[in-house]
């Protein structure tokens, strides 16, 4: 038992860190004050994801095959970990949880086009998977796909896309069984390509960040797209949870949080003389910050530690769900407390504290509860899997 | 990174498990409730003929010496079984602490006789209004063949029936640690009921002779003896409370999977199983920060803010399992005869020892005021 970084792990940290310094340059800090470019997609972003593909640190985790370098799950932690802090839009789930799937499942030529452009750092990928409809219960989706000789015929909506405006393809999921009793195995996996005929994308603007409803009418499909068997998509689908979990929920950039308030605190004085950091209630928001950020940071380490070990428990992937997302949550409320009126500033504003981030950071605080599996989900599956508490109803 | 228990500590947690499990079913631990200073003293022995009691003193010193990390996996297993064995003071605060600070010649003559099991050394950590040893009211006077100690300390456990009572006094400004005899000319033990049902002892010292081979380190090595009891302390109850409340939130699993009201079980209700389930992961959360603090102190590593983060986190798991467990069980929950209120008793003694969260919570954010106030300059 010991739960600290190796010196090699450190070394990996520090060198991961450094690179991201490089990858931020000015030029892409003024793309991202577009509200639409937050997250990615402008010509800056492009060329800084193209960079980090020609220096070989996409695609770490992959196989060697694939050009990967085999990586660890602690080493993947510890680089998203990174990635995160730099507070560069990486598009995890394009390269960590949906192309090793589709290097597993694709076929030969679409796999050379897809897993060969995001190792170069020039394909993203969307995810739709969620419909008006289609949320939590996932499987109920309808966007149908039917086969029409070697194509498919794809006709349906999905909703929150992220990405979906630039991503180069949308990675869907569609009905390929319409029985009803069929529900998780009548659905198939597929790659569309943005540009195709009859694929169209209107943005949805969120209480943070953009993202999209898309739509699917009549788009003919060549069958080189599936991905997978057909009725055997939600395999696929489930398979790739885990390993979007280790990027859902980070230590670093939070941790940077923290201590970007602390610092702010111990600068800024207080009304009555002294600094802000000497008020009592000051010590206490932040000493509950502290204690609860420890937590996730080891919630993080020992999910890492142990997919490395095996496959992960699902009542153990599920409180580090629960607990990361409801935690950020009170973070975010406890440090801006400390700012009080000034954390309300909005980024680029004339005294935004820590430059607005936190402002942000509460704005989609909220997606992590019921994204990702809605928490009260996880808690059905901790109960049952942990705890072995019969199903509710 | 390495989460990994050795095969070593396993096999000693499951040999802990075993003879724990003979001991402890309701009618056994009754009948141990009836003493007034509860000791289950077949069990003590039990344990140390495996070896048990010594598994954080040196093999020279009559132990087996698997270090801190294995006493911890002890007092877990202590929790989850309620047995009325003085792990903590004993094992913990008093052996472990002599094992670290005290001189050849008491660990010669103290630690063997512990981990066989002959002697009891327990410690009193605690005064009224005071949970730091470090700081203590009790005073110290040197004199000729020792020292002269006053004070009061409370809550001690095993008070009459130790050989002798590890405590700390302040001589002037430096500290003192000692192990004093509770038959000694101006020792009084007041009898002191608390939470778990248990009788312990407030300790009155008036002018204590302690001779000096009963003095374990003065000066600036005693102000790190007593912190290092208090962080051992605080990580083996946090320990303790791991053990209590995965049991706790189990029994509530299990009762409330069976019990049915409206023609269901309670367990089919969401409200009813999230609440479990916001349990397993308090516990998680909990067991998570004890053993960081626990391999820190096994490796003799720097460990204050660790161990401060574990006991807060203890504080604050114990008593939303512990309401959360008696709540879903209804009326049985309340019960004296039904298992449940054991652990609930246990849970609020370990909680207020030792600090409780908001006191804790208090001093760590100070402590965070002092590293961004000396950064900032
Ligand atoms: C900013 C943003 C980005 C997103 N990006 C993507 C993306 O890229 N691709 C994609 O496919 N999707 C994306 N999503 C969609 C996201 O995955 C869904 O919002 C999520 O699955 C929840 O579905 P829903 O919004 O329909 O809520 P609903 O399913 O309607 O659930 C609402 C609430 O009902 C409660 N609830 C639901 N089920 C249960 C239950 N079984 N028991 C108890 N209570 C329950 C929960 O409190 C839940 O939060 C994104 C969403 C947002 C806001």
């Amino acid at each position: 038992m010991n739960i600290e970084l190796t010196t090699q792990q450190k070394a990996l940290q520090m060198e991961v860190r450094e690179y991201m310094k490089t990858v931020m340059t000015p030029e892409l800090l003024e793309e991202m004050k577009i509200d639409d470019l937050k997250e990615g997609g402008g010509p800056e972003f492009r060329k800084q994801y193209a960079r980090m593909g020609a220096d070989g640190w996409i695609g770490l985790s992959w196989s060697k095959e694939l050009g990967g370098r085999e990586m660890s799950h602690v080493e993947q932690y510890i680089f998203t970990d990174e990635v995160v802090r730099s507070g560069f839009a990486y598009p995890f789930l394009t390269t960590e949880a949906v192309t090793p799937v589709i290097a597993a499942n694709a076929n030969a030529e679409v796999r050379e086009e897809v897993v060969g452009g995001v190792k170069q750092g020039k394909v993203t990928i969307a995810i739709g998977y969620s419909e008006p409809n289609a949320g939590t219960d996932l499987a109920s989706l309808t966007t149908r796909a039917e086969r029409d000789g070697d194509h498919w015929i794809i006709n349906g909506q999905k909703m929150w896309t992220s990405l979906g405006n630039f991503a180069d393809y949308v990675w869907l999921a569609a009905r390929t069984d319409p029985d009803a009793s069929k529900k998780h195995k009548g659905l198939t996996m597929f790659l569309v390509p943005t540009n195709i005929k009859g694929f169209s994308c209107n943005p949805v603007h969120t209480l943070g960040v953009r993202t999209n409803a898309t739509f699917y009418s009549d788009i003919r499909l060549p069958d080189k797209y599936r991905v997978g068997e057909v009725n055997a998509g939600w395999k696929l689908i489930t398979g790739q949870l885990n390993i979007e979990r280790l990027s859902l929920f980070t230590h670093g950039q939070v941790d940077s949080l923290y201590q970007g308030v602390c610092e702010w605190a111990a600068e800024t004085p207080a009304p009555g003389g002294g600094k802000i950091i000497e008020l009592p209630w000051v010590q206490h928001n932040l000493a509950k910050v502290k204690t609860g950020l420890e937590v996730v940071k080891l919630i993080c380490w020992k999910q890492a530690w142990t997919m490395d070990q095996g496959p992960l428990n699902m009542a153990d992937a599920s409180v580090a769900k629960v607990y990361s997302s409801e935690f950020f949550v009170e973070l975010y409320r406890m440090l801006l407390e400390v700012m009080g009126q000034a954390g309300t500033i909005a980024t680029h504003s004339p005294g935004a504290v820590l430059k607005g981030k936190l402002e942000f950071r509460w704005r989609v605080g909220a997606v992590l509860t019921f994204g990702g599996g809605a928490n009260e989900v996880q808690r059905d599956i901790i109960a049952m899997a942990g705890l072995w508490m019969p199903r509710t109803r | 990174m390495d989460f990994t228990i050795s095969e070593e500590l396993k096999s000693a947690q499951q040999l802990a498990q075993q003879i724990l499990g003979d001991f402890t079913s309701v009618d056994q631990l009754k009948v141990i409730e009836k003493q007034a200073e509860r000791m289950d003293t077949a069990l003590w022995r039990a344990l140390a003929e495996a070896g048990l009691l010594g598994l954080d003193i040196p093999e020279g010193n009559g132990g087996i010496g698997l270090g801190f990390y294995s006493l911890t996996m002890l007092c877990e297993e202590v929790g989850r079984t309620v047995a009325s064995v003085p792990v903590i003071p004993v094992l913990v605060s008093a052996a472990g602490t002599l094992r670290r600070f005290g001189s050849d010649a008491q660990k010669d003559h103290w630690l063997s006789a512990i981990a066989s099991g002959a002697t009891l050394v327990t410690a009193a950590l605690e005064e009224y209004n005071n949970d730091d040893p470090s700081m203590p009211g009790s005073s110290a006077q040197k004199m000729d063949g020792g020292y002269s100690i006053s004070g009061t300390k409370i809550c001690v456990s095993q008070a009459q029936s130790a050989a002798r009572i590890l405590v700390s006094a302040r001589a002037g400004d430096d500290l003192v640690v000692a192990l004093v005899d509770p038959r000694a000319a101006g020792v009084t033990l007041n009898a002191q009921l608390v939470t778990t049902g248990e009788t312990r002892h407030e300790l009155v010292m008036n002018k204590v002779q302690v001779p000096t081979a009963d003095i374990i380190v003065t000066g600036r090595e005693a102000t790190e003896a007593m912190e290092w009891a208090l962080q051992a302390t605080r990580t083996a109850l946090s320990a303790m409370a791991v053990g209590v409340c995965d049991k706790m939130m189990r029994i509530t699993g299990s009762y409330t999977s069976e019990r049915e009201q409206f023609g269901r079980a309670l367990a089919t209700f969401q409200a009813v199983s999230h609440r479990v389930a916001d349990c397993y992961k308090d516990v998680e959360c909990l067991r998570l920060v004890t053993q960081q603090a626990a391999s820190l102190l096994d490796q003799g590593r720097p460990a204050d803010e660790a161990v401060l983060m574990a006991k807060i986190w203890c504080g604050d798991v114990t008593h939303r399992v512990s309401q959360a467990s008696q709540h879903c069980h209804g009326g049985t929950g309340v019960d004296r005869d039904y298992v449940l209120f054991r652990y609930c008793e246990l849970a609020r003694q370990i909680e207020l020892t030792a600090g409780s969260s908001a006191r804790l919570m208090g001093e760590l954010g100070q402590d965070i005021c002092a590293e961004y106030l000396a950064k900032a300059g």
